[in-house]
């Protein structure tokens, strides 16, 4: 369990890609899938027959994602409903349920919240970049 | 400029308006879908001051989980490096091995967490574990003396002994294989050179060596690039009936100094509501009573960077959201399984 | 927190390198409690300090390099 973990954080940390260790790590450790990461989103059992309702688990994410994209699936005029929780804080899980009106499925609202989430974090990069090269604030605290 | 809908109200023993309802459904005829669009055109960032170390700017129209979860990124997953491993091998002073070692992982390293890869944990020490790629080795050596050109009478150890205070400073970078050529010219050295590790006497000496690695604000404290990272919500003051004369001096020293101006005609106005630390000091006098709201507002975040690393605090900024970004793209493209 | 087996010798290296004196010496072994003198005793000698003669004496640290985690 250790080595798989190993292998998730270090797909995590994508900041910095000079990590030739990598790639050799994936190939000695005894994962089916080449470089996926099997473990980290599975939906749990109860999910309704069409799709439109269930609950996902993921693991090794807390407030900081859940919270976030938590609203930016409720955003969606399509969700009906949307809510995260951590089952026990000991625990390095988050549960996360959606439920739908009933015209798309609750994966592609999730998928939908990721990509919103995403272009939303892209917009406020721009953003910051712009007004940190524009220059029109004090270097020295007065 | 504010929306009456994001203001929280503050009185003087409760808040209203607590929650955000821009979600869609909630009330009939708007539109609180997200648009991408309307984003980008209603979203702002105006800097305040920016220095290298600390920055205060602000986050216009954003939602309050993500600017959330920008400040917990910043505080425990932007990563950085801190000494880890400490090999002694004198210690005679009076601080023993773990508290030393404790001190001196918390001491924050000038160097570029972009310069080193992550230190593989399945790899064992003996098997090549630490790298030049992933550890900066620096070496503390210190040996306190008696000075001998001491005045007389002197009770003051600085003029008494040689090295009796050990600082920071004295962590010495061992530039290992390939850091030569990286740091040269620049050599890795504390952020803050005077921090007191240890005092020695004579005789006394410390020798050891600290292997430093890249780690975040979640593993350990000593990890976290910024002193601290926060935001508040700007205040709002409201003055709904004239206050003038005596009582606008009262009125003007119920807030921050900066915040309440008098005019000419010596009525007191909002000069500056940034200022104001919401004591609400104002709420405890009657004779205000009904003449001033109080509230914040929830869509504008006033955060303050304070960096304790070599990252500039916009870089770590910066590198908050492109976390974000990487947790939400790496989510996006998992295959979803079955318990 | 996790001590070598065996008997290392006191190679500081960097110490050596930087051209640092090293007051230890080999075979220093305990220090007397009144007047700090270092100096070593061997078997069946009584434990006096060979300086004063106090009869108080402590062991010097160990030459073994130690290992913690800055944690």
């Amino acid at each position: 369990m250790s080595a798989d973990n190993q292998e998730k954080s270090h797909e995590k940390m994508d900041i910095d890609s000079n990590n030739p260790a990598q790639d050799e790590e994936v190939a000695v450790e005894e994962e089916e899938e080449d470089d996926q990461d099997v473990e980290k989103i599975k939906i749990l059992p109860g999910a309704s027959e069409d799709g439109t309702a269930a609950s996902f688990q993921i693991i090794e994410e807390d407030h900081t994602l859940g919270n976030a994209l938590k609203s930016m699936i409720m955003k969606n005029p399509e969700v009906e409903f949307c809510g995260y929780s951590i089952p026990h804080p000991s625990e390095p899980k988050l549960h996360l349920r959606i439920q739908t009106y009933g015209n798309i499925t609750a994966v592609e609202a999730l998928h939908k919240g990721l990509d919103d989430l995403a272009s939303l974090c892209t917009v406020v990069e721009e953003k910051f970049s712009q007004s940190v090269a524009s220059n029109n604030y004090k270097t020295v605290i007065s | 400029m504010t929306k009456p809908e994001n203001i929280v109200g503050i009185e003087y023993n409760r808040v209203t308006n607590v929650s955000a309802h821009d979600i869609p459904g909630y009330k009939l005829g708007e539109d609180y879908a997200w648009s991408l669009e309307k984003f980008e055109e209603s979203f702002q960032i105006n800097i305040q001051h920016l220095t290298e170390k600390e920055a205060n700017f602000d986050l216009v129209n954003i939602d309050t989980s993500v600017a959330n979860a920008f400040r917990r990124i910043m505080i425990a997953e932007v990563p950085s490096v801190a000494p880890e491993t400490i090999f002694i091998f004198n210690n005679t002073s009076v601080i023993s091995d773990e508290v030393l070692s404790h001190r001196i992982g918390l001491i924050p390293l000038k160097v570029d967490p972009d310069l080193l890869t992550w230190v593989d944990s399945n790899v064992e020490e003996d098997e090549g574990k630490f790298t030049d790629e992933n550890t900066i080795v620096m070496s503390l050596n210190v040996s306190c003396t008696r000075n001998p050109d001491a005045p007389k009478d002197s009770q003051d150890p600085n003029e008494l002994y040689r090295n009796s205070n050990v600082y920071s400073k004295d962590l010495k970078f061992e530039p290992q294989g390939r850091q030569l050529e990286m740091f040269k010219g620049n050599p890795v050295e504390p952020v803050f050179p005077n921090i007191l590790l240890a005092k020695l006497r004579p005789g006394q000496e410390i020798s050891l060596t600290a292997h430093c690695v890249l780690g975040t604000g979640s593993d350990h404290a000593k990890f976290s690039p910024v002193a601290t990272a926060s935001y508040r919500l700007m205040p709002v003051i409201q003055i709904l009936k004239d206050v003038e004369g005596e009582d606008a001096k009262k009125f003007q020293k119920c807030f921050t100094p900066g915040v309440i101006g008098i005019d000419d005609d010596g009525k007191a106005f909002v000069k500056d509501a940034r200022k104001d630390t919401v004591s609400r000091e104002v709420l405890r006098h009657d004779e205000f009573k009904g003449k001033v709201k109080l509230g914040r507002d929830r869509s504008q975040f006033i955060f303050n960077v304070e960096s304790v690393s070599a990252m500039s605090p916009e870089e770590i900024f910066f590198k908050s959201v492109r976390i974000l970004k990487n947790k939400a793209e790496y989510l996006r493209n998992c295959p979803i399984g079955q318990v | 927190m996790t001590s070598r087996e065996g008997f290392v010798p006191a190679i500081n290296s960097s110490a050596a390198a930087g051209g640092f004196s090293n007051h230890k010496t080999y075979g220093v072994k305990y220090i007397c409690a009144s007047c700090a003198a270092t100096f070593t005793l061997g078997k069946s000698e009584s434990i006096r300090c060979k300086e004063c003669g106090h009869r108080v004496i402590y062991k010097a640290r160990t030459k073994r390099m130690v290992q913690f985690e800055a944690r």
